[in-house]
């Protein structure tokens, strides 16, 4: 190498001997040299240089610079237009270089002239330790400036005077944009609306008829009153929260591990929504109940919150910062609205977060641990550990005996593998130990551990059928014995070993290899004034108290995301679109609110209630807004057809978890059970063999015990079921602020052809002869009762008698259609 | 066959009954398109579909289209100043190829006698020699070629492509995967899902035997007449709801859906009926042997789909674990020996058929696994996973035949020359099919992402 270099310069040389006078020739290439040194080490190496390297290319030496990085070569001596460093100093090529500024034209120009000559340079010295350190953190630092503090979603939230509902907020805003509102929906819709917002599914008739019979002037606020007390409310509003912290029963990946107690979480949320826990409360429990409630077992379920991510089956460095991260962005996203997966590589382009930031926000996780614990006590649960060792001491000598049985067919496996190999491994094996090269070495070591390694259906083919049935025996013994085994009911929680939280650091463009500065905990710099103070850990404190402190900021009532974020996503499953449209991103490439001083309001409202989310629910459901009618208004389309004005109710199609709670409601056939282990309906097999773990313990598709609400279907990351997976259920991976509302043929398929909607159908079908008798009209009539949650019109009441009649399964099918069309699946 | 994209009015008025009037013009101007209907990309390109073979497990380059003859000539020796630490148990010695090369086409590509139909292929295949990922592991290094991300959660480069154009063919699903009657990849449903798209972004899951879609068929005793009736009465109950919202769009789209699903029901069976193929064509694929019918009905299914405008068809070959896939940790020669012989004569019949149908230029063929394997042998026969350095191949679609870029180190172990990483190989297949990779973008959660996330660059010594 040395000698190219040299044989390159002297080319060079000679080159340029027929111009210039050697002793001038030096001079420039010395001066060009020590200018290009200055120029780098002042823009260049704080990134590419020492601690950090990105891209693995150091520009601190001649050599490094020549050797190049992970991207190959940094410049070609004598070729400035095919060098890396020249081409993106000068723009020509992205990624531009240094990042954020370009150098000035002369400097760019005197690199150009530096590589022309072939790359003269001054090695720039190391830097002593402290200045280094100084030098990282300066590079590590992007303040805050006034102007970004001002962001509106920065502001603490302010109470707007005068205007106290909110109805005067959205008319004031329809007027001056000319929208009328629409007139109040009638009774039956309003019902309908109500039931299946607040509960998920549709009214009894029972229920029905008790509202519309209902003449006193607060029977709609009763109804609102009742539904919020009705345990389906729970079950209904902890599916928008499962979405959002990205639920499931599994781990994900590759062996997409059953969590068998995950379910305790989901119930977890079901009471706290029906309980109405102060939702300061439950974000402290589920970021911090170790620390915070420590003698509480509800809280411990909590923190199963930090442990819903998915599970990566090899445990590195890396796969536990990806792990961390998704604990982070997931964290920050859905409790606070801001997008900060960008700050792990570099400082976010649009919104002032700064990477300092996230790595702070990292610290505050890193020292976490996942804890199955049990639900029991010490003393029971050194009882437990007692009873298992005492089986499997039972178990050792079978083990042993079968051991004994398989060894004359693993010695003759054994033999027969032997005389298979290759010579070169034989060689080895024959070579005396002393004599082997490293080859051998690794080739007789390789044999001798894997010559003993005999897969248990290798082992099974090869045996006599005499010491097969004995090693059936003794395996079965076994197993029963495994069956014997107590089980320890247990759950998904998060622990700390000690009050020391490890270090760790800042990563520059979120290397592992790139450890910039230590990182101490903290929280948004631009959503709090100052600097956020940790507690320190009590004496006797087994973790850090780092997540008790950013719970406690996430939950300060001066903190401006949290509750304007949760008050935006109580809105949102209302009326279908958040006063801001994008319900997790406050930022820049977010949206603005609609109407900033209701949003503000209905946060103030929340934190004065205690955090309740059923009172920011009764202002939101009793306003006249929210009883609106959903029909097209032709001059108000013209002026604002996205609604964003809130002069209509959104007509909204409801989720696969609905439409499926309500065909089974509808067809009388829904298992009402609160709560519980989850449960396994049917699913074709044909969709699950692409699973790499295809198991899925589906029950029969007609099992009655699967037809219990939807938020009980195990939710496992790669066999969702399909019914929900088309109907746009989040994919689980991330948190999903709002679902998708696609609108696709493969949802026609199943509504139309899947076996379990067809049962429902007939189930619906019997229901009708059952409860309305022989009449076609009063079946049509009580259909439309139990689908619609309406009477039918003259004329769909005779066109559904006419073709009821016109063939034997008239009935079936128009109870099939019904399920179908597209009101079922509509909020009105 | 052309069954262009329906016009809103055509559906309409096929939905039956008097709504086809209702407020149509009103429903013309303010209609949502489908998500699906066909858009032209950043600038022309020849390819408008693409076909992804994917052998999972991982292939074993130096048996099959990387040459080392150094490994032969060391066999059982180590590489000097290299330690090579195994995903799995414990090292040995290199390994010498398991398969003789030859040298095939007017270009002399080298190809190892474990395909010896494709090797008549070469001179329109291009093979990159210096691919590279991060993972050794199944699951992130199949998501990583998939999706762009060793993570979960990404969208495919089939929901890419259909996000970009759209599909061609309305009846049809526009991105297609057929898994290995073994079961599928390890990580299921995510290496083609939507990840943060919307749920039309994904691929549809064909069955090769029977109905290739779950729920296509209509139950039992409902015969199309009695589906029809049933069809225009729902027809009518939907008016009294739509009356309401005649500007709706969403709610014209869902009546829509049921005359596609309708159409879909005999739409998709006949594009997947082989039968109506010539036993010649048949016979090109391999259907008339066993050990190649399987892999070569899928092949041949893919070449229907991509004729009637299905935007992309991945095929897998290898499937559940270990020996059903290529993942061979041991008895190398056992296990590519199976997979070779049941993929290499239906993709060779795919090329050869795609070409001789003119069809070959605006397919895009693309040949790979989620990583390559080690030099040395793992539990005495066989190899274990190499993230580090593999081969993967393209043709057709605008593709320069009968090229190699890159190559690996002389015993197969690394990338060195050209090293190109997966986002450089996604960079390249945006290309041939019409996209700048770094302006094809979706937002998410306040960040515009890309297939490639913020790197890639096209491998330009491959396009023609």
């Amino acid at each position: 190498m040395c000698q190219v270099m040299t044989y390159l310069r002297l080319g060079l040389v000679l080159a340029l001997a027929v111009v210039c006078a050697h002793a001038q020739q030096n001079n420039d290439r010395h001066s060009i040299g020590v200018k290009a040194s200055q120029i780098i080490a002042a823009n260049c190496v704080g990134c590419h240089g020492a601690p950090i390297k990105n891209a693995g290319l150091d520009l601190r030496k001649r050599d490094t610079i020549l050797k190049g990085g992970e991207r190959g070569a940094a410049v070609s001596p004598g070729n400035p237009e095919l060098s890396r460093i020249y081409r993106q100093v000068a723009h020509l090529d992205a990624p531009h270089m240094p990042p954020g500024k370009k150098l000035s034209e002369e400097e760019i120009q005197t690199l150009k002239t530096w590589i022309e000559r072939g790359v003269p340079y001054e090695d720039i010295l190391d830097q002593k330790e402290e200045e280094a350190r100084a030098a990282l953190a300066k590079l590590e630092d992007r303040p805050i400036t006034p102007a970004e503090r001002k962001w509106w979603a920065f502001q603490k939230v302010v109470r707007p005077a005068g205007m106290k509902s909110i109805d005067e907020f959205l008319l004031d805003t329809m007027r001056k944009k000319g929208l009328t509102p629409s007139p109040a929906a009638d009774k039956r819709a309003l019902a309908r609306r109500a039931y299946l917002d607040l509960t998920g599914l549709p009214p009894t008739i029972a229920q029905l008829k008790e509202f519309v019979d209902d003449q006193r002037p607060d029977a709609y606020n009763r109804l609102v009153d009742k539904l919020l007390d009705s345990p389906h409310y729970g079950e209904r509003w902890a599916r928008h929260w499962l979405d959002l912290v990205r639920f499931s029963d599994s781990g994900g990946f590759e062996y997409d591990r059953e969590r068998d107690n995950a379910w305790r979480y989901r119930d977890y949320v079901i009471r706290a929504f029906n309980s109405d826990k102060p939702y300061d409360r439950f974000l402290k429990e589920q970021l911090a109940g170790d620390e915070l409630y420590p003698n509480s077992v509800e809280a411990r379920v909590a923190t199963g919150f930090l442990r819903l991510g998915v599970e990566n089956n090899i445990r590195t460095e890396q796969t536990r910062m990806d792990e961390l991260d998704d604990i982070v962005v997931t964290t920050a996203n859905s409790l606070l609205g801001v997008t900060v997966g960008c700050a792990r590589c570099h400082n976010h382009k649009f919104d002032p977060i700064p990477q300092k930031d996230y790595y702070r926000m990292q610290a505050v996780f890193f020292g976490t641990k996942a804890e199955e614990r049990p639900l029991v006590s010490d003393e029971e649960l050194k009882k437990h550990k007692d009873a298992v060792k005492a089986i499997e001491e039972l178990q050792r000598p079978i083990r042993k005996e079968m051991r004994a049985v398989e060894q004359p067919t693993r010695d003759k496996i054994i033999a027969k593998r032997k005389s298979e190999l290759p010579d070169y491994m034989r060689l080895a094996l024959a070579t005396p130990l002393e004599k082997r090269t490293d080859g051998q070495k690794l080739n007789a070591n390789q044999v001798e551990k894997t010559l003993e390694n005999i897969r248990e259906e290798d082992l099974i083919a090869e045996m006599p059928l005499a010491a097969r049935a004995k090693r059936d025996l003794l395996q079965s013994q076994i197993d029963d014995l495994d069956r014997q085994k107590p089980r320890l009911d247990t759950v998904m929680a998060i622990m700390e070993n000690s009050k020391d939280a490890p270090a760790s650091y800042f990563l520059h463009r979120g290397n592992i290899g790139q450890k910039g500065s230590k990182m101490a905990p903290g929280v948004l710099s631009a959503a709090t004034d100052g600097e956020w103070s940790f507690p320190a850990p009590p004496a006797d404190a087994k973790s850090s108290f780092r997540r008790a402190g950013f719970a406690e900021w996430i939950t300060s009532p001066d903190n401006p995301l949290t509750a304007r974020v949760m008050v935006n996503r109580i809105w949102q499953n209302h009326f279908g679109e958040g006063i801001v449209r994008t319900p997790s991103n406050f930022g820049k490439m977010g949206e603005r609110p609609s109407h900033p001083e209701l949003l503000d309001y209905l946060a103030s409202e929340f934190v004065q209630s205690g955090w309740s989310v059923k009172h920011v629910q009764r202002l939101i459901m009793k306003s006249a807004a929210y009883q609106m009618a959903s029909d097209d208004i032709e001059a108000n389309i013209k002026i604002d057809a996205d609604n964003r004005f809130v002069w209509r109710m959104a007509r909204r199609r409801v989720e696969g978890e609905v439409i499926r709670d309500a065909v089974l409601a509808t067809a009388g056939t829904l298992d009402g059970t609160v709560g519980g282990p989850a449960v396994y309906p049917y699913i074709d097999p044909a969709l699950f063999q692409s699973s790499s773990k295809r198991t899925w313990n589906g029950k029969a598709v007609n099992d009655p015990s699967t037809y219990r609400r939807s938020v009980y279907v195990f939710s496992k990351r790669t066999i969702p079921l399909p019914m929900l997976e088309t109907f746009d259920r989040p994919d689980t991976m991330s948190s999903c602020a709002r679902r998708n509302r696609s609108t696709i043929a493969p949802q026609a398929l199943i509504l139309m052809n899947n076996e379990f909607i067809g049962i429902q159908a007939k189930h619906f079908a019997q229901r009708l002869e059952r409860e309305a008798g022989p009449d076609t009209t009063a079946q049509v009539k009580l259909a439309y009762e139990l689908a619609l949650s309406r009477e039918p019109k003259a004329d769909e009441l005779a066109k559904a008698i006419g073709f009821i009649q016109s063939y034997p399964q008239g009935l079936v099918d128009f109870s099939h259609a019904l399920f179908n069309i597209n009101e079922f699946v509509y909020i009105p | 066959m052309n069954q262009r994209f329906f016009s809103r009015r055509e559906l309409l008025w096929k939905a039956g009954g008097g709504i086809g009037g209702l407020a149509l013009s009103n429903l013309m101007s303010g209609a949502s398109v489908s998500p699906l209907a066909p858009k032209a990309g950043h600038f022309p390109a020849k390819a408008k579909s693409i076909i992804s073979i994917f052998c999972y497990g991982g292939v074993s380059h130096m048996d099959t289209f990387d040459p080392k003859p150094m490994l032969k000539k060391r066999a059982g020796e180590t590489i000097p100043g290299k330690t090579i630490v195994p995903s799995q148990g414990t090292p040995g010695g290199l390994m010498p190829a398991l398969w003789e090369f030859k040298k095939y086409g007017q270009c002399g590509m080298d190809v190892s006698d474990l395909f010896p139909h494709v090797a008549q292929r070469v001179d329109d295949i291009a093979f990159i020699r210096s691919m590279h990922c991060i993972s050794n592991d199944h699951a992130p290094a199949l998501y990583q070629m998939n999706t762009g991300s060793i993570q979960t959660g990404y969208p495919s480069l089939g929901s890419w492509v259909t996000y970009g154009l759209g599909t061609e063919n309305q009846s049809l699903p526009a991105f297609v995967v057929f898994t290995d009657p073994r079961g599928g990849p390890i990580g299921g449903a995510p290496n083609w899902g939507n990840g943060f798209m919307p749920a039309s972004y994904q691929a549809t899951p064909f069955r090769p035997t029977g109905d290739p879609i779950v729920d296509l068929k209509p139950p039992e005793g409902m015969t199309p007449e009695r589906q029809r009736k049933w069809l225009d009465f729902m027809g009518k109950l939907n008016e009294e709801h739509w009356k309401k919202n005649p500007h709706d769009s969403e709610l014209a789209a869902r009546i829509e859906s049921y005359e596609l699903a309708f159409r879909m029901q005999t739409s998709a069976v006949e594009a997947v009926d082989v039968d109506k193929e010539t036993a010649a064509t048949r016979k090109m694929y391999g259907l008339d042997e066993n050990i190649t019918e399987y892999f070569g009905r899928q092949c041949l299914m893919a070449r229907r789909l991509v004729e009637r405008g299905v935007r992309m068809v991945q095929i897998y070959s290898g499937g559940g674990n270990f020996g059903e896939s290529w993942d061979a940790h041991w008895d190398l020669k056992e296990n590519h020996g199976q997979h070779c012989a049941e993929t290499d004569k239906p993709i060779a019949g795919l090329l050869s058929d795609l070409k001789s149908r003119g069809l070959l230029d605006q397919t895009l063929v693309i040949w790979h696994g989620e990583f390559g394997r080690m030099p040395i042998s793992q539990r005495m026969s066989g190899r274990d996973h190499n993230p580090q350095g593999f081969t993967v191949w393209m043709a057709g679609g605008g593709v320069k035949g009968g090229t190699c870029v890159g190559a690996t180190d002389e015993y197969g172990l690394e990338a060195v020359e050209k090293p190109q990483k997966v986002n450089d190989l996604h960079a390249t297949i945006l290309h041939l099919m019409g996209f700048d990779h770094t302006r094809l973008t979706y937002l998410h959660n306040g960040r515009y992402m890309r297939l490639t996330d913020v790197e890639g660059e096209v491998i330009k010594e491959i396009v023609a």
